[in-house]
């Protein structure tokens, strides 16, 4: 059948292609594994899990790496889950995708794999493909990418023509596969995910769409329950979002009532400089909390001393350059954080604080 | 809370630079002046300290410099530094609203589909309870959204994130406020 010949085709070129993305990639420490791996005749008909492991697309772990999470703190990178069009393969790269991959069982299939012409049963034909072939054009809306549907639209029936004996997986199996070009090695942009049904559900383009937009949700709020304090216990979305609610709305009104604390306590807005500091001087010493506020204290108790005149209202680039430049004489001060204090040029009030906060904490 | 250490000398430093820039305009303010100027500083200092990654900072950010009254103190604050996110932040929230509004069309011709077929198919038990759950969800992350600053355009995933994001900027923000105020009342 045509099909074949041409699933035959593309599924030689995309183990070319992705053999030399194997070869580019240097940050995996799987590198070696998966060469072996790929060694392995990527045409026999062996049933075994090694035989499927081929290369699980390299692009994917690179966007793992990527920095595109580095907006967030805490959040995962939004990575779509390693595959290749043999089998699934997760790498836990951290703490996100190490649940992700627990949750998502390992496909261990059987059957043969790749471009060998198997007669296709019509009915998982008709089970995937249409499943997988609009999967493509339905990609996920947060991640657009440089993906060529046309190419991988042969690759996606490919993929479901063999995946008449990967039914016989036991449970419940999800495979995710990532449409991996060469262009799309720029870190930033995320592949798309074909997403596969799992056994007895639904299996149109909106569900599918909808599951994994699902799990990215539970990913994350997998994550928030672990930031907000006492959620972890807490089964159910609705439950988890109000401890959420409480949680920010305590925050917020925490901000508040500090705020107004801050104001009650001194006539000026500027009360960190003068009647903070200079009163300070001698009990801020002991306690803990005050080191972030202390180095910056000491030359004020300096400039005060030194300038009876000095305005209340400091102008901060003129503050800038006499506070760092009687750093000297405050080391006499505080012995306990003459060690840890840095005090250089103005250019280093950021190591200053640093090395307050570091004591404070 | 070593991570957060950065986070905190970032926030202090801007805290007190905007602090100083805002009492040249005013000698004597009310409390509740005072009070408005220290937390808008704060929170001014809180989002630029995420350098407009997140879109809370930015949307917080734009809030403020709309009004006429904070605008002043706001740009005293943001100084000379201030890259201005309010243009960034139209077309985001323009783009992000016409996403949102395009998502919610879709979204309710599947409902609609899926109620269809749901008449059909499930049980009356199920349909009926995972339909209050929703509910209960839905309501949850509505009033999430008027929590998060510039909440009511993202879509869930990414109100999930920036909520993460806005909590741990918020702990950061009540650490170092406290540890000031508790310096300044020991004095006292």
């Amino acid at each position: 059948m045509e099909l074949n010949a041409g699933t035959a085709g593309t599924g030689s070129l995309k183990t070319a292609s992705e053999r030399d993305e194997v070869a580019a990639l240097e940050s995996l420490q799987f590198t070696d594994e998966i060469r072996r791996l790929m060694s392995a005749p990527a045409t026999d008909n062996a049933s075994s899990f090694t035989a499927l492991l081929e290369l699980p697309a390299p692009q994917a772990v690179q966007l793992i790496h990527s920095p595109d999470s580095a907006k967030l703190i805490a959040a995962p990178p939004p990575a779509p889950n390693v595959d290749d069009f043999k089998g699934s393969f997760n790498f836990p790269f951290n703490s996100g995708l190490i649940e992700r991959a627990t949750r998502f069982s390992l496909f261990a299939g059987d059957g043969n794999i790749n471009d060998n012409n198997k007669s296709n049963s019509p009915e998982p034909t008709s089970y995937n493909s249409s499943a997988n072939l609009q999967k493509p054009v339905k990609s996920e809306p947060t991640e657009t990418e440089s993906y060529q549907p046309l190419v991988s639209d042969p690759t996606v029936e490919n993929r479901s023509t063999k995946r008449k004996d990967r039914e016989k997986v036991k449970g419940s199996t999800k495979k995710s596969k990532t449409g991996a070009k060469d262009s799309s090695d720029d870190a930033q942009k995320l592949p798309y995910v074909h997403v596969r049904a799992r056994r007895g559900q639904a299996t149109d383009s909106h569900s599918l769409a909808e599951r994994a937009r699902r799990e990215k949700i539970n990913a994350r709020m997998k994550l928030l329950q672990e930031l907000v304090p006492g959620c972890s216990k807490i089964s159910g979305t609705a439950l988890v979002l109000d401890e959420i609610i409480n949680h920010v709305q305590s925050l917020q009104r925490q901000v508040e009532f500090l705020s107004m604390r801050l104001a009650a306590v001194n006539p000026r807005i500027d009360f960190n400089l003068d009647s903070v500091f200079t009163a300070e001087s001698g009990s801020l010493m002991d306690s803990n909390f005050s080191g972030m506020v202390m180095p910056m204290m000491l030359p004020e108790v300096q400039l005060n001393g030194n300038r009876q005149q000095y305005p209340q209202q400091l102008h901060f680039d003129a503050f800038q350059q006499p506070v760092w430049g009687t750093e000297e004489v405050c080391n006499n001060y505080i012995t306990p954080e003459n060690s840890l204090l840095s005090y250089d040029s103005s250019g280093n009030s950021a190591s200053l604080h640093s090395n307050q906060l570091k004591m404070e904490l | 809370m070593c991570p957060h250490t950065s986070l905190k000398q970032q926030f202090l430093k801007k805290w007190i630079m905007g602090l100083q820039r805002c009492s040249f305009s005013k000698k004597n303010m009310s409390i509740l002046e005072r009070k408005k100027t220290i937390k808008l500083s704060a929170d001014i200092a809180m989002a630029s300290a995420r350098n407009g990654t997140t879109r809370w900072s930015r949307a917080l950010i734009s809030n403020a410099s709309k009004d006429g009254s904070d605008n002043r103190l706001v740009q005293q604050i943001l100084g000379p530094d201030s890259n201005t996110p309010a243009v960034a932040t139209t077309t985001n929230k323009a783009r992000t609203r016409r996403a949102s509004v395009c998502k919610k069309i879709v979204k309710r011709s599947h409902q609609i589909r899926r109620r269809r077929r749901k008449c059909v198919a499930a049980a009356p038990v199920k349909a009926v309870t995972s339909s209050i759950s929703k509910h209960l969800v839905r309501k949850r992350t509505q009033v999430l959204k008027t929590l998060i600053p510039g909440g009511e355009f993202m879509d869930e995933i990414c109100l999930i994130e920036e909520t993460l994001d806005y909590i741990t900027s918020l702990r950061v923000q009540v650490d170092v406020m406290r540890s000031v105020a508790s310096a300044c009342f020991s004095q006292s």
